[in-house]
C-alpha cells in the first residue's frame, strides 16, 4: 500500500514538472517578431510622472486635431522594466520617447528600426551635433532628437548676498562658497544646521558617476574617451585632478551635506528644497519644484563655474525611437514629421505644468523667448557653449554604474591615498566592460 | 464536550489566581513592582515602535518637511501635500490596492485553507516533498520570475487567455502563497486526532469536518494568515507592475514606488501617500489581532 | 519535569488504528487518497500557472544569453561563471549571509521578548500591539526615508544626539563602512520583530494553561516555566518564525536599496542589490537569472536543512 502510494505521488510530482516544462517550452520560439500593422491607432511610450504625461496628452491632442491620426499615449514612469516585459512577448510599443543615452542599450537587444534622417521634414532644422549622438555602433540612426537640457548650477542667492560674497567663477570659489554656507549660518538661525552643496553620491542607478562627470570633465578628465568608428577605451587615470577635487568636497564636513555617500537623488534634493543645503547641480526640470518650496527669489541659476580647463556640464535629453514591432510607417512618419517641427517643440515646451521640450532641437525655437525666463537662457546658452553628452552608441548604463561605485569608494575613506588607485581599478572595470560590449579599442 | 473534561476547575472558582496563569510570564494584573516594571518597559517599547511613525504624520501635513530631522509637529501645517496626492491620482490607485487585496486575500486563504487541510490532516507518501515545493514557491526571489510570468500572464500556457490589465492579472498569481499554506498546515497539526476520530465516526464528511471542525480550532491561524496575506497582497509590485497594461492599473504600492524617484513632487506627498497606504493595512491587523490573542472562549478549546 | 510532554494527547493521534477490518481500511484509504488531492488541486493548478512554469522558464533563461527580438543565444555556464567571477558578489555573499544571520536571530530574540511583554487582554495591550505593528504596515519605501533622517551621522542627529546624552557617538551610521551594515540588520530587526511577534502571539495561544498552574503549584521559577512549557510548546512557531526570517533575510534588497544602495564602497552590497545592478540595469536578462538561481539553491538547501533540524530535535 505504501509503495503503492509512494510511486503514485512521485508519478504525480513528475508529471507536474513535466508539464511546467513542456508548456515553457511552447512559448519560446526565438525568431524576430515581423512588424505589421495592427489597425489599431499607433501607441506611444515616454518615460514621464504625472506631470509630464499631462504634457505629452495634450501635445498628442494637438496632433490628432491638426492630422486626424488617433494616438494612444502611455505615460509609464518605470519605461524599462515594462519595455523589458513587453519585449519578451515580442509586442513593443510602436513610438517610444526616452533618454537619449538609453540607444545603445536599445540597439545592443535589437529593439529599434533605422530612420532615415532625411525622410523627416525639417531635418536640417536639427543641428548635425544632435543627429550624430543618435547613431548607434554601425553609424546608422536609430532615433530622433526631441528634446535636450544640461546641467545647471544653482545657488541659494539670499544666502550668499548675506554672507557677502560673489558668484562663484571657479571651482576654488564653488568649493569656499559651500564652505561658507556649512560655518558661517546662512539661515541666521544660530545652528550649524547648513550645508554647502547636495549631492547624490549614491550607487544607486549610478548616481555618483552622473554627478561626478560634469566636474570630472572641467579639470579636464573623463572616465571613458571615445576612440572614434564606435570604439571606447577607458581614461579614469587621467581625471586625478577631477577626482581629487570631488574628494575634498567629501571630506570636509559639511561641504556637502551629511549622508551624501548613500543619498539618491531622492533623499539629495530636499535639502536645496527645504534650506539646508545652498548648492545643487540639477536639470532645469527642477525649477518648478524649487520654486514652489524655495520662492523663485530666494535662489539663482549661473553659468557653471570653471575647473582648471573649463566649464563643461552634462547634457543630456530625449529621443524619438521607432520599435523593431512598429508595421505603421505613415503615421509614424506624421507624429516624427510633428514632434520636431516648430509648432510641436513649442507645444512640448508650454503645453502643461510641466515641459516635456526643456530646450528644443529645432533651431528654429528660442527657449529663453518662449519661456520669457532668463534661467532658461542661462541652460540654452550652456547647452550651445560648453556642453557634453555621455555616448549613446554603447550602453553606458553598467560604465556609470562603476564609475559611481568607484568614485564612492574613494571618497568613502578620507584618510587613505586612493585615489590613483582607485581609478586604476575603475579602468579595468570599464575596459572589461568595453570589452564584452564589442566596444573595445 | 472534550472542552470540560480537560478544563481543571481551578478558574472558575479562583479568578485572580488564575490571571496570573493566562500569560507565560505570569503577569499580574495588580499593581506591584512587577505591574511598574511591565509599564516601563512598554513605553519604551512604545517609544522605539511607535514614534518615529509620528513623524510621518507630521511630515504628511507640512509643507517642507526636514530632511535632516524628526519633527512631532507640523512646522508649517499645510493639506497641500494631499491635494498634490489627489492630483496624482493615488486614491484611484487607493481603489486598485483595495479591490486586489480582497479579491486576492480572499482566494489566498481559500486555497491555503485546503491545501494545508490535505497537507496536515492526511498522511501520504511524497508529503515532505509536496510541502518543500511549497516553501519552494516562497524562495522565488520575484524578480526572476518577473519576466516569464509577464509571459505567462498575456498568454496562459494551454488556455491562451490574456490576463493582463484584468485585476485577475494580479488576483490569481497572489493566490498561491507557501507562507499561508506552511503556517496554516504546522498550525493544523497541533490539534489533536481524537476530535477529528469522534467526528469521522458520527459520518462527518470532509467538506464538514475542515468548516465545522477543524477550522474554528485554527482561529489563531487564520489571523496570522490574513494579516500576512493582506499584507502580502498589498505590498507587491512587481506583479501589478508587469501586470498592468498602463499606468492607469498601478496599485498604491507602485505608485508610491513611482513618486519616491520623482524629485519633482517632493518628499511630503510620498509621506501622504504612505498614510494613506498604512491604514487599511492597520484596519485590518485590528480587527483581526482579536483571533490571535487568547480569549476567554478560545482558551477553553484546547488543551 | 524535564520531559514533561507539551501536548499529552498527541501520542494519541499517531496511535495505529488497529482497530479497524482491513476492507474498510481500504475504502477509506482510496476515498481519502481522492480528498487529499481534491483539496491540493486549487494549490496545485495556481503554483503550477503562476510559480513553476515562470520557475522552469527562469532556469531555462539563465543559460542564455538573452535577447528576443535578435533570437537568445545558448552560452552554456557562461553567465554562471561571470556571477562566480565577479568580486563584488562574493563580497555580497559574505554581506547577505551576515546580514541574514543578525537579522534573522535578532527579530527572532526581540519577537519573543515583545510577544512575552504584551501577551493578554487588556484594553491597553490591544492598541500597544497595533503600534508596534506601525512598521510592518509601512512601505519600505518611507521607512528608509525615517531611518536615514534618526541615522543623520551629525552629532545633532535624532540617534547621535541620544548617544551624545549617553556620553557616546556621534556615529557615522549608514555612511561609515564599518558601521553601515549593522546600521542596516537593526533597521531589519526593527521591522521584521513585531512580524514574528505576530506569528508568537499566535503560538502562545496554543500553550495549555493548566501546565503553568500546576507549575505554579509545584513552585517553579517564572524561567522553569519558560524552560519547560513555554518555549517546548512554542517549537512549531518559532520553526515558522525561523524558515521564515532565514528566506526573507536571504532576499532582502529594498530596504538595502532605500537604505544606502549598496555603499558606501559597497560595504552594505548584497546579493540581491548586486543581481539588481549586474542584470536588471544593463538589460542582461541572463546573468540576473543565474544569479537567482543560485540564491535559490542556497535557499533551498538552507531551509532543507532548518527543516531536517526541527525533525531532529522533535524525534529525540
Amino acid at each position: 500500500m505504501d509503495s503503492k502510494l509512494k510511486s503514485r505521488s512521485r508519478a504525480a510530482l513528475a508529471l507536474s514538472l513535466a508539464s511546467a516544462a513542456l508548456l515553457t517550452g511552447c512559448g519560446s520560439g526565438s525568431s524576430a517578431p515581423a512588424a505589421k500593422d495592427d489597425g489599431q491607432p499607433i501607441e506611444v511610450w515616454a518615460r514621464a510622472g504625472t506631470d509630464a504625461a499631462t504634457t505629452y496628452s495634450a501635445l498628442f491632442k494637438e496632433f490628432t486635431a491638426k492630422t486626424g491620426v488617433q494616438v494612444n499615449f502611455q505615460g509609464v514612469p518605470d519605461l524599462d522594466q515594462q519595455l523589458q516585459t513587453r519585449a519578451a512577448s515580442k509586442k513593443l510599443p510602436d513610438i517610444v520617447i526616452n533618454d537619449s543615452a538609453a540607444l545603445g542599450n536599445y540597439t545592443s537587444q535589437g529593439y529599434l528600426q533605422k530612420i532615415d534622417k532625411s525622410s523627416v521634414a525639417g531635418n536640417d532644422a536639427i543641428p548635425d551635433s544632435l543627429w550624430k549622438e543618435t547613431q548607434g555602433l554601425d553609424g546608422s540612426t536609430y532615433g530622433v532628437p526631441f528634446s535636450r537640457q544640461t546641467m545647471v548650477t544653482l545657488i541659494r542667492k539670499d544666502w550668499r548676498e548675506k554672507l557677502g560674497l560673489p558668484v562663484p567663477k571657479t571651482q576654488e570659489d564653488l568649493a569656499k562658497l559651500a564652505a561658507a554656507f556649512a560655518t558661517q549660518d546662512p539661515d541666521g538661525n544660530g545652528q550649524a544646521d547648513t550645508y554647502g552643496m547636495t549631492v547624490p553620491g549614491s550607487t544607486e542607478r549610478g548616481y555618483f558617476g552622473w554627478w561626478a562627470s560634469s566636474y570630472l570633465w572641467q579639470d579636464g578628465g573623463a572616465y571613458l574617451k571615445d576612440d572614434g568608428n564606435g570604439k571606447y577605451s577607458a581614461s579614469a587615470s587621467g581625471a586625478q585632478a577631477g577626482v581629487t577635487w570631488i574628494k575634498q568636497q567629501f571630506c570636509t564636513p559639511g561641504n556637502t551635506q551629511p549622508g551624501a555617500l548613500t543619498a539618491a537623488t531622492s533623499a539629495a534634493t530636499p535639502f536645496f528644497q527645504t534650506g539646508k543645503t545652498g548648492i545643487i547641480l540639477t536639470g532645469p526640470y527642477n525649477f518648478s519644484s524649487f520654486d514652489a518650496s524655495l520662492g523663485k527669489d530666494k535662489y539663482e541659476v549661473i553659468e557653471t563655474p570653471k575647473g582648471s580647463k573649463d566649464n563643461t556640464v552634462l547634457a543630456e535629453g530625449e529621443n524619438i525611437y521607432v520599435t523593431a514591432t512598429n508595421g505603421k510607417k505613415d503615421q509614424t512618419k506624421q507624429v516624427i514629421d510633428f514632434l520636431v517641427s516648430p509648432d510641436g517643440q513649442k507645444a512640448g515646451m508650454t503645453a502643461g505644468k510641466q515641459p516635456i521640450v526643456r530646450v528644443p532641437v529645432n533651431s528654429g525655437v528660442d527657449a529663453a523667448a518662449v519661456y520669457n525666463d532668463p534661467r532658461w537662457t542661462v541652460v540654452q546658452d550652456a547647452l550651445k557653449n560648453s556642453s557634453k553628452s555621455f555616448p549613446s552608441a554603447i550602453n553606458f548604463v553598467p560604465i556609470k554604474q562603476a564609475a559611481a561605485e568607484a568614485l564612492n569608494k574613494i571618497a568613502s575613506d578620507c584618510a587613505a591615498d586612493n585615489v590613483a588607485s582607485g581609478l586604476k581599478d575603475l579602468d579595468t572595470a570599464i575596459n572589461n566592460e568595453l570589452t564584452s560590449q564589442n566596444a573595445k579599442s | 464536550m472534550t472542552q470540560t473534561i480537560s478544563r481543571p476547575k481551578a478558574r472558575a472558582a479562583k479568578p485572580s489566581a488564575g490571571a496570573r496563569f493566562d500569560t507565560a510570564l505570569g503577569w499580574s494584573p495588580r499593581l506591584g513592582p512587577n505591574m511598574v516594571l511591565r509599564i516601563l518597559l512598554c513605553v519604551l517599547v512604545f517609544c522605539i515602535f511607535a514614534l518615529p511613525f509620528v513623524a510621518i504624520i507630521s511630515g504628511a501635513f507640512d509643507r517642507n518637511s526636514s530632511p535632516t530631522d524628526i519633527s512631532l509637529l507640523p512646522k508649517s501645517f499645510t493639506l497641500r501635500n494631499f491635494e498634490a496626492a489627489t492630483q496624482q491620482g493615488l486614491w484611484g490607485y487607493l481603489l486598485n490596492s483595495l479591490v486586489v487585496a480582497g479579491g486576492g486575500l480572499l482566494l489566498q486563504m481559500t486555497v491555503s485553507v485546503f491545501a494545508a487541510y490535505s497537507l496536515s490532516r492526511k498522511k501520504f507518501r511524497g508529503q515532505a516533498l509536496v510541502l518543500l515545493l511549497v516553501l519552494l514557491t516562497m524562495m522565488l526571489p520575484e524578480e526572476i520570475i518577473g519576466i516569464p510570468l509577464s509571459l505567462v500572464l498575456g498568454d496562459l500556457p494551454l488556455l491562451g487567455i490574456s490576463l493582463r490589465g484584468s485585476v485577475l492579472a494580479v488576483i490569481l498569481p497572489v493566490g498561491i502563497w507557501g507562507f499561508s499554506i506552511f503556517i496554516m498546515s504546522e498550525f493544523m497539526k497541533e490539534i489533536p486526532g481524537e476530535i477529528e476520530e469522534a467526528a469521522r465516526l458520527d459520518g462527518v464528511g470532509e467538506f464538514r469536518m475542515l468548516f465545522t471542525i477543524i477550522l474554528p480550532l485554527c482561529k489563531p491561524a487564520l489571523g496570522v494568515i490574513g494579516i500576512f496575506g493582506f499584507m502580502m497582497v498589498w505590498d507587491q509590485y512587481l506583479l501589478p507592475l508587469i501586470a498592468a497594461n498602463d499606468p492607469s492599473n498601478y496599485t498604491l504600492t507602485v505608485a508610491l514606488s513611482v513618486l519616491r524617484n520623482d524629485t519633482t513632487v517632493g518628499p511630503g506627498v510620498l509621506l501622504a501617500g504612505a498614510l494613506m497606504a498604512m491604514i487599511p493595512s492597520l484596519l485590518v491587523y485590528l480587527f483581526l489581532q482579536r483571533s490571535m490573542i487568547r480569549g476567554i472562549t478560545s482558551g477553553a478549546t484546547k488543551g | 519535569m524535564t520531559t514533561a510532554p507539551t501536548k499529552p494527547a498527541r501520542s494519541l493521534t499517531r496511535a495505529p488504528d488497529t482497530g479497524q477490518a482491513p476492507a474498510r481500511r481500504k475504502l477509506r484509504n482510496s476515498k481519502q487518497l481522492l480528498a487529499i488531492w481534491l483539496f491540493l488541486v486549487p494549490a496545485a493548478v495556481l503554483g503550477l500557472y503562476f510559480k513553476f512554469i515562470p520557475m522552469v522558464e527562469g532556469i531555462r533563461l539563465s543559460f542564455f544569453k538573452v535577447q528576443p527580438f535578435l533570437g537568445d543565444v545558448f552560452v552554456g555556464l557562461d553567465n554562471y561563471v561571470s556571477v562566480l567571477t565577479d568580486s563584488r558578489f562574493m563580497e555580497a555573499l559574505g554581506h547577505t549571509v551576515v546580514l541574514g544571520v543578525t537579522q534573522t536571530l535578532g527579530a527572532l530574540v526581540v519577537g519573543f521578548a515583545l510577544a512575552l511583554l504584551l501577551e493578554g487582554q487588556a484594553r491597553s495591550l490591544w492598541i500597544l500591539r497595533t503600534t508596534i505593528f506601525l512598521p510592518v504596515v509601512t512601505a519600505l519605501a518611507v521607512v528608509g526615508e525615517i531611518w536615514r533622517i534618526l541615522y543623520f551621522p551629525t552629532a545633532d542627529g535624532p540617534l547621535n544626539s541620544i548617544l551624545g546624552w549617553l556620553g557616546l557617538g556621534p556615529m557615522q551610521f549608514l555612511n561609515g563602512t564599518d558601521t553601515a551594515l549593522w546600521s542596516i540588520a537593526v533597521v531589519g530587526i526593527w521591522s521584521g520583530a513585531p512580524y514574528n511577534m505576530v506569528i508568537i502571539l499566535a503560538g502562545l495561544t496554543g500553550v495549555d494553561r493548566s501546565l503553568y498552574e500546576s507549575a505554579g503549584v509545584d513552585g517553579a521559577s517564572i524561567w522553569q516555566r519558560l524552560r519547560y512549557i513555554t518555549l517546548p510548546a512554542l517549537r512549531p512557531s518559532l520553526v515558522i518564525v525561523l524558515t521564515l526570517a532565514a528566506i526573507r533575510s536571504l532576499r532582502s534588497f529594498t530596504e538595502v536599496y532605500v537604505l544606502t544602495g549598496g555603499g558606501p564602497a559597497g560595504s552594505t552590497e548584497v546579493w540581491m542589490t548586486r543581481m539588481y545592478s549586474l542584470g536588471f540595469q544593463r538589460n542582461d536578462i541572463g546573468v540576473a537569472s543565474a544569479a537567482a538561481v543560485l540564491l535559490l539553491v542556497v535557499t533551498l538547501l538552507l531551509t532543507v536543512g532548518t527543516q531536517l533540524l526541527g525533525k531532529r530535535k522533535a524525534a529525540r
